[in-house]
Order: structure tokens, then C-alpha cells, then sequence
């Protein structure tokens, strides 16, 4: 493992909470993409991310510096956002789930003065769009998806963070991409 | 005309380039005679590209801040542990030091490296990795010790845990519902069985203030 990382753990490990803020910042971005990106939703995305880092604070003990630190923290992260949806939509179905959209207005995260140019505003709506598709997915394929092509993980450490053997993270894989291919297709 | 399950197959595998140089040379051929296969890896490839494409996003600025506010106060236990690293000798019942010190030293000095376990439930010894495992499914119903070596837990420990020379891997936090103490320092050593003596002997409370107010001082 890099060795500023373990550095800081080191010091987390003792107790120092300035190292912990230090560590934040190193993977806040990446925690937060996941699950922004697992609940397309900024409130609950922020909400889980924050408890991602409290939990993994106080359980930093529990913390092997043998394994590679991001796999157990998105490992953290993705339980909980995998228990969030659970929690919201008891009865989750690819075909009757409406379009978690609410709240995903790129728009908002950018001040009404600023004149977007034309290039941008597709880009946007067109980011728009994905994570519509994206959260058509089941969650399990979801978060499969997610970890292999938003955060570009080798499948060893996506099977790590799931939990799952290599196996059936490749399914998953597998049948996340069929279902976003068939969904790309009609659309 | 859909083609065949194999064929299908062979497209995820060629796509996550898994096909032996053989196999790929092979299903290269028949991609170039059926349309439906080249269609079907056409719109994969698009697929992976447009989920690719995403840009990455920040996190809110507020983010750091808001889980440095909620981080715990130390513990009671937490300080007493700074306190034993900063006075390892002064310690209030030195006369139970030296009744320790002997079996710690027996710990310690690997004259006693097999793995030692100790509580109810179904768990397996992996010798060669010097691993304990809780299952999936399997469940401790009390206190669990570890000497020498380290735990894995993917079933549920009811109790607290105590890793003795070791460290444990969890799969989620919920799994433990009791404590998790990790041993792996001389000194650590030594209070872990000083309070395990007292907790059987006296009160343990009067000597954990009695140092607390030497920290005062
Ligand atoms: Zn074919």
C-alpha cells in the first residue's frame, strides 16, 4: 500500500482524528461517486458517504494494513448504500421501478447567472440520462457496474468489496451490461 | 436470426478478453459471417463506452467537515490505553505486575505460536494461513478468544472479541455485537490480563479512576 496512506492509518489507529481528516480527503471523492452514483440522490449520497467515513473511523481497529484500504472502505460504503435502497423500495423489481430521478438535476449544483454553452448543456443531459439507466439497474447488478466502470476496479478487488466470488461478480457484470445494452438500444 | 447460447457467451468473454488466442480467432471468423453477434458486440462496446463516459464528481465541501464533528469523544478505555503507553510503569497495582509478566512473556516470545481458540459455536482453524473462520451462517453465542493468530468473520459473534497477536477481518460491521479488542502490544498484553485478573478478583472501576486521576497530575 502507498506509503502516505499507511502513514496516515498509522496515526488514525492511534487515535490522531487530524490524521483521520487528512485520510477523508484522500478518498472523499471516490466514496461519495459511489454512492452518488448506487442512490442518485445528492442528500442520501452525502448522508451514507458521511456514515461510510463514521463507520470506518470506529472500526479503523478492525482495519487489516495488509488489504488495500480504499476495498475496505468502499466495501463499507457499498453496504451501506446496498442497505438504503433495500430499506426504501422493500419490493425491488427491474420492472416496476420508477425512474429514481428526483433530485438529479445536474442544473442545480451549478449558480442560474452562468451561461452554460451548448456543448455543455448536452453533456450535461446526457449525464442526466445515464444515471437514469443506471439506476434502472437492479442493485446488485448496479453496484457491480458501478465499481467496474465508474471506479475501474480489477474484478479480485470488486469481489472483495461485494463480498462475492469472482464468479458471480462477473455475472453480474455480465448481466448488468445486457440490461443496460437492451435499455441503450430502445432508447 | 439470434444466434446460438455459445456464441452469446463468447461475446462477454471476448469483450473482457478472455478467450484463448484460439477461441478468439475463432469467434473473430463467425463474428465476420453473423450479423446478429457483430450487432449484439457493436451495442456492447457502445454500452461500456457511454457508462464510461460519466465525468467523476465531487464531493459536497461540507463533507469532511460534518463527520469531523460527529467523530466520537475518546473513550474512558481509550485514554487508559495512552496513559499505559505514556507510564507503562506506573502502574497503581504493581504488585500484580510480576504475576503477568510471566505468561505474557510466554506469549510473546513465540515458544507458544499454536493458535488458540476459545468459545462456543462452530469455527474453523485454517493452520496454514494461521486463520480462524466464522462461517457464513455459523454463529458464536459468547465471548470469543484468539491467541496467535488472526480471525475472519462472515457468520455473527454475539459476544466481545479479543485477538491476541492476531487481527481480524470483518464483512460488515453489524456482524460483532460485542466488543472487538485487538492485542498485539506487550503492554496491551499485560493490562488485558491484569483486567481480566481484577474482573475476577476486585473491582475493576476503583483502579481504572485511581489512574485516571494520575493522568490529572
Ligand atoms: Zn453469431
Amino acid at each position: 500500500m502507498d506509503i502516505i496512506v499507511r502513514k496516515i492509518i498509522l496515526e488514525v489507529k492511534k487515535g490522531n482524528q487530524q490524521a483521520f481528516a487528512e485520510l477523508m480527503d484522500l478518498y472523499k471523492d471516490k466514496v461519495y461517486h459511489i454512492a452518488y452514483r448506487m442512490l442518485g440522490n445528492v442528500h442520501e449520497a452525502q448522508d451514507v458517504s458521511q456514515e461510510a467515513f463514521l463507520r470506518a473511523y470506529t472500526n479503523i481497529d478492525s482495519y487489516d494494513m495488509n488489504r488495500k484500504f480504499s476495498t475496505w472502505l468502499f466495501r463499507i460504503a457499498t453496504n451501506l448504500a446496498i442497505d438504503r435502497i433495500r430499506k426504501k423500495k422493500p419490493d425491488f423489481h427491474l420492472e416496476d421501478q420508477v425512474a429514481g430521478t428526483e433530485d438529479l438535476t445536474y442544473y442545480t449544483q451549478i449558480s442560474a447567472d452562468e451561461e452554460l454553452p451548448e456543448d455543455q448543456v448536452v453533456q450535461l443531459e446526457m449525464q442526466e440520462w445515464i444515471q437514469q439507466e443506471v439506476m434502472q439497474l437492479p442493485p446488485k447488478y448496479r453496484s457491480a457496474i458501478i465499481l467496474k466502470y465508474l471506479q475501474d476496479l480489477s474484478l479480485k478487488e470488486i469481489s472483495e468489496i461485494l463480498n462475492l466470488p469472482v464468479a458471480t461478480v462477473k455475472t453480474r457484470i455480465h448481466r448488468g451490461r445486457e440490461a443496460l445494452r437492451k435499455r441503450l438500444r430502445n432508447s | 436470426m439470434a444466434c446460438s447460447k455459445e456464441n452469446k457467451a463468447f461475446i462477454h468473454k471476448y469483450l473482457d478478453e478472455e478467450l484463448t488466442l484460439l477461441e478468439k480467432k475463432q469467434f473473430e471468423n463467425h463474428i465476420l459471417t453473423c450479423g446478429d453477434c457483430y450487432e449484439h458486440l457493436r451495442e456492447l462496446r457502445k454500452t461500456v463506452a457511454i457508462i464510461q463516459s460519466t465525468s467523476h464528481i465531487e464531493a459536497p465541501s461540507s463533507l469532511t467537515a460534518n463527520v469531523m464533528k460527529q467523530l466520537p469523544k475518546q473513550s474512558k478505555s481509550n485514554k487508559w490505553k495512552f496513559w499505559m503507553k505514556k507510564h507503562p510503569f506506573m502502574i497503581t497495582a504493581a504488585t500484580f505486575f510480576f504475576v503477568f509478566i510471566v505468561s505474557v512473556a510466554s506469549a510473546l516470545s513465540g515458544e507458544n505460536e499454536e493458535i488458540v481458540v476459545q468459545g462456543d459455536g462452530q469455527f474453523i482453524v485454517d493452520k496454514e494461513r494461521n486463520v480462524v473462520v466464522i462461517p457464513e451462517g455459523e454463529s458464536i453465542s459468547g465471548d470469543l478468544l484468539i491467541r496467535n493468530g488472526n480471525i475472519e468473520i462472515s457468520g455473527e459473534v454475539l459476544g466481545d472479541i479479543t485477538v491476541i497477536n492476531g487481527e481480524h477481518v470483518m464483512a460488515s460491521t453489524d456482524q460483532v455485537s460485542g466488543d472487538i479488542n485487538e492485542i498485539n502490544q506487550t503492554m496491551e498484553l499485560i493490562w488485558y490480563e491484569m483486567k481480566s485478573f481484577f474482573s475476577d478478583v476486585v473491582d475493576l472501576s476503583d483502579n481504572e479512576s485511581n489512574a485516571e486521576n494520575q493522568k490529572e497530575d
